[in-house]
């Protein structure tokens, strides 16, 4: 083992493991499993070496003086990685959450048949590292027929500097249930601060499912983020990923896609400016026949930022009749952003419908003087356009208040 | 003449190549000018200079539109004064609706105007009434500006705007290009409602047959980056029977 991996790993030493799972993954990350560099083609554009030549701090219960946040209906609040009851609020009936550090008996005995199901701790190190040390997180089940008209909001906020927090949680959403999560991650704005987080959802037979992701923590966080699905029959799963801010950002979604008559749709949004980097990875499981995946990500980068999208569709033999669609389409405003784009189809069976593609590309100046022509200023042209760029995945947000609050995001970034 | 409109010896280059070579040009509040020259002769470059885009180089005497220095306003404040260019191709704009990007350019002049926003109520009842102008079926109205629109309803849609931002001055550059019969006459017809004793119009067409709908005050030739002939509705005829050849022809006379 390295010297580097040696220190960080050190800095967790003091960690009681609460969950069985965590011996073997100290055991392989503490061995053989190795953090990324940028020689690993996936982590070819993120370079993680600043994290792990740092200590961090763990507080796992800190004080929330400066961070206003108001007790909403269905909430769900993390500080650190740690449930605060206080701050959270009751999930309508159908549905039920637990803190994992708290639960006992039966119900833990039935969590820990699936922790770890879906994100296997050995096919990284970072989700080695979650799985090695955290110590809490939400495990949320919406019961079987559940119809849950509200969204389930889950927040997680980090607070203080230098904090690192191995975020965890996982979902299980039983055959035909329907439900909408807002999963939040909030911080500092100015506190260098390090998420490290892990989401598993299992989305059974005939449920519904729509995820929506928003990643606004502090300036200079550096934020890893694991979303593992899995899908069984006619199950449908939305995910909508808004990177709103961050230092670094990297998001991993995977989603096995089970069984058939499935359909699956990923979209994103990422706006970057300053030296931001924001990376998406994504990768498409298509094992059975009969199912349709969409996914549409995209991106703004301004100043000196940059942006990573690699996208996979993996379509295996027995999935005939799959349609699949892949899209990454980004904007670069000023000379110095960047982004690499590389979306990727996989095929093995024959009788199916894939595209993928990607455009990488200016505001048409066309357009602009277009409207300028028709008075509008220069910036409130500009912000039209860039709306309107972003309208597609926008109009895919269902929930009003998320989509708000992304349309005020836009408008508030690049003037 | 009043100063409506002034254009004193405007020169106009782009990459190094000179188009507008001295064009001079004065209209009076009320009028309709015709530009017409054969292609190449500068004509869009003209509309171009004038609304404000920004790829050329621009130099001249004097240009000013109702006594202020047209080249030195922003193409937005040209159009906050009264100034519109309907498009000789108009531009798509997928995700930006019709209806709220006019909302925003009629707010924008208001504001200029040191006025108010416009009332959804008045600003509804204003997009009724101007459609029906240009016969744009209301769902056009209703989707992104130019997506997916045929030609005769971007040309269609050109006038519509026109129409709801009230210029003093409407510039067309070769709005009947491509335009069958039908909507040539939908538009000229549009344009001829518009017409009034303080709202000017700049036609730009390569072709006599916008003319006999949009029937203008005076008519220019334009040659080679300058206006060589001017004359009165009559002239609009003579090219078309004689062809531009005639105008070739009799500028390189005066040549040798």
């Amino acid at each position: 083992m390295s010297n580097t991996k040696a220190n960080f790993l050190r800095q967790f030493d003091d960690i009681t493991a609460v969950f069985p799972i965590q011996g073997d993954a100290r055991a392989a990350i503490h061995n053989g499993l190795d953090f990324p560099t940028t020689r690993d083609e996936k982590w070819k554009y993120t370079r993680v070496s600043s994290i792990l030549a740092k200590t961090f701090k763990r507080n796992d219960i800190a004080p929330l003086a400066h961070f206003s946040l108001v007790k909403n209906e269905c909430q769900l609040v993390f500080i650190n990685g740690s449930y605060q009851p206080d701050l959270s609020s009751a999930l309508p009936s159908g549905c039920a959450m637990e803190s994992m550090a708290e639960m006992k008996g039966e119900t833990r005995d039935y969590m820990l048949t699936k922790l770890g199901r879906l994100a296997n701790f050995k096919d990284q190190a970072f989700l080695g590292l979650n799985t090695s040390y955290f110590h809490d997180g939400a495990f949320l089940k919406v019961e079987k027929n559940a119809i849950i008209d509200q969204p389930i909001n889950i927040i997680n906020i980090s607070q203080g500097q230098d904090q690192v927090s191995n975020v965890r949680n996982l979902i299980c959403i039983e055959p035909n249930a329907q439900v909408q999560f807002v999963h939040r991650f909030e911080g500092d704005s100015n506190h260098e601060a390090f998420t490290n987080s892990v989401m598993e959802i299992c989305v059974d037979e005939n449920a519904h499912v729509d995820y929506y992701m928003i990643e606004n923590e502090g300036a200079a966080t550096t934020s890893i983020n694991a979303t593992y699905v899995s899908q069984a029959r006619h199950s449908n799963f939305s995910m909508v990923t808004i990177t709103k801010s961050g230092q670094l950002v990297r998001n991993n979604l995977h989603v096995a896609i089970n069984d058939v008559g499935c359909e699956t749709n990923m979209y994103g949004i990422y706006f970057t400016d300053g030296n931001q980097h924001v990376d998406n990875q994504t990768y498409a499981d298509h094992r059975q026949p009969n199912c349709n995946s969409n996914e549409l990500y995209k991106g703004v980068m301004a100043d000196r930022s940059t942006g990573v999208f690699n996208g996979k569709i993996m379509v295996h033999q027995a999935a005939q009749q799959t349609n699949a669609f892949q899209s990454n389409q980004n904007i670069l405003l000023g000379n110095r952003a960047t982004i690499n784009t590389k979306p990727e189809l996989e095929i093995y069976a024959d009788d199916v419908k894939c595209s993928h593609g990607c455009t990488i590309g200016q505001l048409d100046e066309e357009a602009m003087f277009y409207l300028q022509s028709r008075g509008l200023g220069k910036e409130a042209a500009h912000k039209l356009l860039v709306q309107a760029f972003a309208s597609d995945v926008i109009e895919k947000i269902k929930i009003e208040s998320v989509r708000k609050e992304v349309e005020t995001f836009i408008e508030s970034k690049f003037i | 003449m009043s100063d409506f409109l002034k254009i004193k010896n405007l020169k106009a280059s782009i990459e190094g190549n000179q188009i507008l070579k001295g064009i001079n040009l004065e209209i009076g509040p009320g009028e309709v000018h015709a530009i017409m020259g054969p292609n190449g002769s500068g004509k869009s470059t003209l509309s171009s200079v004038l609304a404000g885009r920004e790829d050329y180089e621009v130099e001249a005497d004097e240009v000013t539109f109702l006594g202020k220095d047209l080249l030195d306003l922003a193409p937005e404040v040209r159009s906050r004064e009264g100034l519109f260019l309907a498009f000789q191709y108009p531009v798509e704009i997928p995700g930006v609706s019709n209806i709220n990007f006019l909302k925003a350019a009629i707010n924008a002049k208001r504001h200029h105007q040191g006025l108010d926003d416009i009332t959804a109520k008045d600003f509804i009842a204003m997009v009724k009434e101007k459609q029906a102008l240009v016969e744009l079926k209301e769902n056009l109205a209703n989707r992104s500006v130019n997506e997916g629109f045929s030609g005769g309803e971007k040309k269609r849609n050109e006038i519509f705007q026109m129409a709801m931002l009230e210029p003093k001055l409407g510039i067309l550059d070769e709005t009947d290009s491509g335009l069958d019969i039908d909507a040539l006459k939908i538009v000229s017809n549009g344009v001829n409602k518009l017409r009034g004793a303080d709202r000017s119009f700049i036609v730009i067409t390569h072709y006599q047959r916008l003319l006999e709908y949009i029937v203008p005050d005076f008519v220019h030739v334009l040659f080679e980056g300058r206006i060589v002939k001017s004359g009165g509705k009559e002239l609009a005829l003579e090219l078309e029977a004689k062809g531009y050849d005639w105008i070739k022809e009799e500028q390189e006379a005066i040549q040798h």
